[in-house]
């Protein structure tokens, strides 16, 4: 079984890649005044890559430390920090726990490199995280909405998405 | 690449020769014989859960399902069988762990003062948009709410399914139906939360609003009580016990100054009308207002004190109550006999005067309270009365 | 030669071998697809959106309703998810019982989709009635522990929702009973029965390396011939206490992986066997957390996954330190085996393309959430 810590990646990304690696700023995730006192920064220990070497960091869990099988992308949208960040998930065919690859993007262009044309198994992760977030993923064959209309405005899954009203409708009736 | 598992082995299905029999119409066969064998089958009766075979069909109109006792579809609201009255105190707790949030309800108040009344006034589910999640069972610690069997809930039009008080209110005897073991584990601690809260509601509050008999009866039993009331004499003995019911947290904290005030006067430290204005400084309009009345009432109490009779009258009173109650009860008593001997040292006559109250006092503790709660709460006030009677004693 | 024409059909959103309303964008050459686009969300309900305005205990009864086949499979990976963000220690005794749960819902799973699949051949309902079938008494177990047959709402963080009532077992045992002849019949009836030999054999093929660049997951991975079950590759709850085998298939077509399913079915009853042996002895502990109303873990993410019947279903969560999740992401199974349809299906003839959706396993629940 393929035992890879999260450390232990980053030390070999820094190695083999390094102008991909980043160093992650502590998160401001700020909890709701309602719920109290105000939560500490978080900071992850996943490795962080630069979103233009994401490919190439993708690229090297698959071929050269064999973690050939992308289970998730997730895109977290901190709004109090300005970015969204991607979290790629691998794991290796042959057991063990999964290796984790973040990349942040600023909310205003949020554009990534899209893994779907190496990477099939991609095409509706990065789909749905375009519907959901308007992510723009780069050199994706077929960026649509996957689960709201193509007419649809705005994306939903933000943090800055109105949750009242209805915007056809219009806020006068 | 070898995959390494542990505890087992990978096995390759068989798709192989075995599977190429190919005699023409060898699979119709194999799927005949199994035909055969269930109508076969179908004629045995079923026996237990185990029978594959066999006949499953329920005649459902007619013939109810066997529903078990976890089973949940909407919630409904209990009431005790026996008083009439419900279990909900409207905590909201349901209200705020509900998923789609569908309970809304309204805390029942005093007709007369405006307080809170462990009661609830108006309870509406929406049964259109409830999940049955079953957290508001789960999470009510009355155990005033349950998840229903009944699953026959088709209405005419949509606003029928937005239920009220009044048809979600059950008796306890049907959910002990629906549910024995479920109820029997938790009957124990329901039933003496409802006495509990039982004595804190005041006049019709709290009992279901469809058992018109029980109410119509009870508000006789009020106007009954109201009307046997002597007017002049026993109003002050009768005033602690109606304020039984309503005794808030600022009342409380009220008199208890008055009374610190009047023990500080009884010492000779300083005179009395000097010890209580600084006492209601920082207080609420309310709670001012309440010291007043408090300390108004301690001045009555001296005319007609009531020395050591409360302390006969609190001990009987201790027989079922549970030890800590028991406990604090004795604990009044004893406090009370002291507060009386206080009171006979420092002045003779006004215990000779005080002997209708007594009287008066003693009939109320044994009628009014139904339990142990209310006989200690009685035997604190009787207490209090009888060291306020010492303390204007004293004074006087 | 004739000369033919593309042609582009919508199959779907509401036709009946279509799982839910889901559609099929396909261009047909003749009887032969040439390509395939599905698409979906006539069912979305931004799931996700709505669990980050609730509380997590709140969040519980809406994950019943992802895949409504099996509420308890997902209630396992959500409770995981909490546990393991929040640090909560699970009784034994409650690992047992989620174990358990969880593997009579493969059954009941895999007995319902392979009637369905059964059903997309053209061999109307006679399998589906049988699956069915097994599948009421699976939900009766259920129903009598958890209170409802398919929104169970059972589990809880650190434990589940009650314990096992006292007729449980003794119902569990005579259904273990007879399970096997179930089992032997469906292969009997089925295994080598013409039409399903005709009908799945060399349709659909998805070759290894293409399952795992698809990263497709489940019985539909392992027909492909990797022999990759998260039980086994990364166990989770108590999954290392239990022998069993993971069967794979050769071929990768809907053959293997019908018969991938069934080998499953019994190899679930061999691990519900093994938990009867070893239940009385778990400890208990306090399995019926009520308190746990307000979790509030501590600010950090995390993701949990499970082998659910359909394949790897996981959660990603991120706190905030609030009693309400930041983020809330399923990884939903259903929904990541579509991708590889269109290359499925494309070659095969029209009539094809049905069974080879029905041997994917879908529910739209999960796919659009």
């Amino acid at each position: 079984m393929a035992r890879l810590s999260a450390a232990e990646l980053r030390e070999r990304l820094r190695n083999d890649l390094p102008a991909a690696l980043v160093e992650p700023a502590p998160l401001n995730l700020k909890a709701a005044p309602a719920h109290g006192a105000q939560a500490a920064g978080f900071i992850t220990t996943d490795a962080v890559v630069a979103p233009e070497r994401l490919v190439a960091a993708a690229l090297y869990l698959r071929d050269t430390l064999g973690y050939a099988y992308l289970s998730d992308i997730a895109v977290v949208d901190y709004l109090a920090d300005g970015l969204f960040e991607l979290g790629y998930r691998f794991y290796h065919v042959e057991g063990g726990p999964s290796l984790v690859i973040k990349t942040r993007v600023p909310r205003e262009t949020p554009e990534v490199p899209s893994l779907t044309p190496v990477w099939p198994g991609a095409n509706f992760h990065e789909r749905e995280a375009f519907d959901l977030y308007g992510i723009i993923f780069t050199g994706h064959p077929f960026l649509r909405r996957i689960y709201l209309w193509d007419e649809f405005e705005g994306f939903p899954m933000r943090k800055d998405f109105p949750k009242q009203g209805d915007k056809y409708i219009g806020a006068d009736e | 690449m070898a995959i390494h598992i542990e505890r087992g082995n990978i096995v390759e299905v068989a798709r192989g020769p075995r599977k190429r029999r190919m005699v023409p119409g060898s699979a119709l066969l194999d799927g005949l014989a199994v035909v055969w064998t269930h109508w076969r089958e179908s004629f045995r009766m079923n026996r237990d859960f185990s029978d594959i075979h066999g006949t499953f069909t329920q005649e459902y109109p007619d013939e109810q399902p066997k529903l078990p006792e976890a089973y949940r579809n909407m919630p409904i609201l209990l009431y005790d069988d026996a008083s009439g009255h419900e279990l909900c105190t409207s905590c909201f707790q349901c209200a705020r762990i509900c998923p789609p949030q569908v309970i809304h309800m309204t805390q029942a108040k005093d007709p007369v003062t405006g307080k809170p009344v462990p009661a609830v006034a108006e309870f509406i589910i929406e049964y259109d948009a409830c999940m049955s999640c079953g957290f508001c069972a789960e999470v009510c610690p009355f155990d005033a709410i349950k998840m229903d069997h009944n699953f026959e809930l088709s209405t005419v039009d949509h606003p029928g399914l937005t239920v009220h008080k009044q048809e979600l209110l059950r008796p306890i005897s049907y959910y002990q139906r629906i549910a024995p073991t479920f109820w029997a584990e938790a009957e124990a601690g329901a039933m003496k939360k409802l006495q509990g809260n039982v004595k804190r509601r005041p006049d019709v509050i709290g009992l279901a609003p469809q058992l018109t008999e029980m109410l119509a009866a009870r508000r006789r039993e009020l106007a009954e009580q109201a009307a046997a009331a002597p007017p002049a004499p026993a109003a002050p003995a009768a005033a602690p016990a109606g304020e039984a019911r309503k005794l808030t947290p600022e009342e409380k904290a009220a008199k208890l100054a008055a009374i610190k005030a009047k023990n500080a006067g009884a010492k000779g430290e300083a005179p009395p009308a000097a010890a209580t204005p600084p006492a209601t400084e920082g207080m609420s309009p309310a709670e001012a207002k309440a010291a007043k009345l408090a300390a108004i009432r301690a001045k009555n109490a001296t005319k007609e004190t009531a020395p050591a009779p409360p302390a006969a009258a609190a001990a009987p009173s201790t027989e079922g109550m549970s030890p800590a109650e028991a406990k604090a009860a004795k604990l009044a008593a004893i406090r009370a006999k002291n507060a009386a001997k206080n009171a006979a040292e420092g002045s003779a006559p006004p215990a000779e005067t005080a002997a209708p109250t007594a009287e008066a006092a003693a009939p109320a503790a044994e009628t009014a309270p139904l339990d142990a709660k209310a006989a200690k709460l009685a035997a604190i006030r009787a207490k209090n009365a009888a060291k306020k009677a010492a303390e204007g004693g004293g004074e006087g | 030669m004739l000369k033919t024409e593309e042609l582009q059909i919508n199959i779907g959103p509401q036709h009946p071998s279509t799982h839910g309303v889901f559609r099929m964008l396909v261009t047909v050459d003749g009887e032969t697809v040439i390509d395939l686009k599905p698409v979906f969300g006539y069912l979305h309900r931004n799931h996700e959106q709505l669990a980050e305005q609730n509380t997590y205990l709140q969040n519980m009864p809406y994950t019943d309703r992802l895949d409504y086949f099996n509420s308890m499979a997902n209630n396992q990976a959500y409770a995981m998810a909490v546990e393991k963000l929040a640090g909560i220690e699970v009784p034994e005794r409650a690992e047992y019982i989620r174990v358990l749960m969880v593997e009579l819902t493969r059954i009941l799973n895999h007995a319902g989709a392979l009637g369905f699949l059964i059903n997309d051949m053209g061999m109307w309902q006679t399998q589906l009635a049988f699956g069915m079938r097994e599948r009421e008494k699976i939900l009766d177990l259920f129903e009598s522990a958890s209170g409802a047959r398919l929104m169970c709402n059972y589990f809880r963080f650190g434990g589940v929702a009650r314990d096992l009532p006292p007729d449980f077992l003794p119902r569990l045992k005579d259904l273990l009973r007879a399970m096997p002849a179930f089992v032997d019949e469906m292969e009997r009836l089925l295994c080598e029965n013409d039409i399903l030999m005709q009908r799945s054999e060399g349709v659909g093929i998805l070759p290894r390396d293409l399952a795992l660049a698809y990263s497709v997951t489940g019985p539909v991975l392992r027909g492909s011939g990797v022999a990759y079950d998260i039980r086994k590759a990364e166990p989770y709850s108590i999954y290392d206490r239990f022998d069993f085998d993971v069967p794979v298939g050769t071929v990768g077509d809907v053959y293997d992986r019908f018969l991938v399913r069934v080998e499953e079915m019994r190899q679930s009853k061999r691990i519900i066997e093994q938990i009867l042996e070893q239940l009385p002895d778990a400890q208990g502990g306090h399995i019926n957390p009520k308190a746990r109303q307000n979790v509030r873990p501590p600010v950090g993410d995390v993701y949990a996954r499970i082998e659910s019947p359909k394949g790897e279903l996981g959660f990603y969560l991120v706190s905030d330190g609030s009693t309400k999740p930041y983020r809330y992401k399923v990884r939903a199974p259903s929904f990541i085996n579509l991708t590889p349809l269109g290359d499925m299906c494309r070659g095969y003839r029209v009539a094809d393309m049905v069974v080879i959706l029905g041997s994917i396993d879908i529910v739209m629940g999960e796919v659009d959430r």
